[in-house]
């Protein structure tokens, strides 16, 4: 599936710890220093699919008495993800080199 | 506002909101708490953020449905790289106030012609079958309009759909492949 900047912090706050849905807007909003503003509708759209796809599972948030609905990165999911930054930091070296061979 | 979120839920596949909706709200509501402290502005932002992500998310689902496809089916590919789902803070809608400027002037030279037509008919009522000139001139102009509307439209989504073409699209294209050698 195509990993979008939403998607990627999604999948980034996951892999810290699992969470719930208003937590996971927190943290992108916080990664993203308030950039990115996911709406409840686009995070729960990206969620669905991530489901689907077996990126991340259901679990019970454990530290709280109310036991809302969390999520968590699966083993799947886990290196996906890792694959998904190798390429992203592959991506960046080649910006990197290019835009210096310009200016030079 | 809970309540226009939740009217919006309804336009979600019911499987979708079966299987979401209750904890969408709860988010929904999560968020609504804590844009209470915030300026008026900012609680207008978000509730249009909040609004449009919604209606965006119900078309994508039963898109998704419909295709069996994960992005929506093409919906989502109209839109370059999803801009429309993942508009990330409240910008000014500049395209949107010029637009409307535009019908602005475009309703108020309609008044002024029809103005200028209801004076050239003389008063009472006119003989039936009888069509004053200008009557005539309103239609294939009206017509003339619509069509250079339309016109200007798919323009401008060939042009939106050429720079994807060229741009994002190279970029996605080149990057599985190069991905891939970095990771051996």
């Amino acid at each position: 599936m195509e990993v979008s900047e939403p998607v990627l912090l999604i999948l980034l706050s996951l892999a810290e710890q699992p969470r719930h849905g208003y937590a996971i807007l927190q943290d992108t909003e916080r990664m993203s220093d308030g950039r990115v503003r996911l709406s409840t509708g686009t995070l729960y759209g990206a969620l669905g699919r991530l489901l689907e796809d077996r990126w991340i599972e259901r679990c019970k948030e454990q530290d709280r008495s109310r036991g809302r609905q969390a999520y968590r990165l699966t083993t799947e999911g886990r290196r996906n993800l890792q694959m998904e930054v190798s390429r992203l930091k592959h991506l960046m070296r080649l910006a990197t080199l290019r835009v210096a061979r310009k200016e030079t | 506002m809970l309540r226009l979120y939740r009217s919006i839920l309804y336009l979600y596949p019911a499987a979708y909101r079966g299987e979401y909706g209750d904890e969408m709200l709860e988010v929904l509501s999560e968020v609504q708490a804590e844009t209470r402290k915030k300026s008026a502005l900012a609680r207008i932002g978000c509730a249009a953020r909040e609004a449009g992500g919604l209606l965006y998310g119900a078309l994508e689902e039963h898109l998704h449905r419909f295709t069996g496809r994960h992005d929506g089916g093409r919906f989502s590919s109209m839109f370059p790289g999803g801009r429309f789902a993942m508009r990330s803070e409240f910008r000014f809608p500049k395209a949107t106030v010029g637009l409307m400027l535009v019908i602005l002037a475009a309703v108020m030279f309609t008044i002024e012609k029809a103005k200028a037509i209801s004076a050239s008919i003389p008063h009472g009522n006119p003989p039936v079958g009888h069509i004053h000139p200008s009557q005539v001139t309103i239609l294939p102009m009206l017509l003339l309009t619509m069509i250079s509307a339309v016109g200007a439209g798919v323009i401008s989504w060939a042009v939106l759909f050429a720079l994807r073409r060229s741009g994002i699209q190279q970029l996605s294209e080149m990057n599985p492949s190069s991905g891939q050698s970095s990771r051996k």
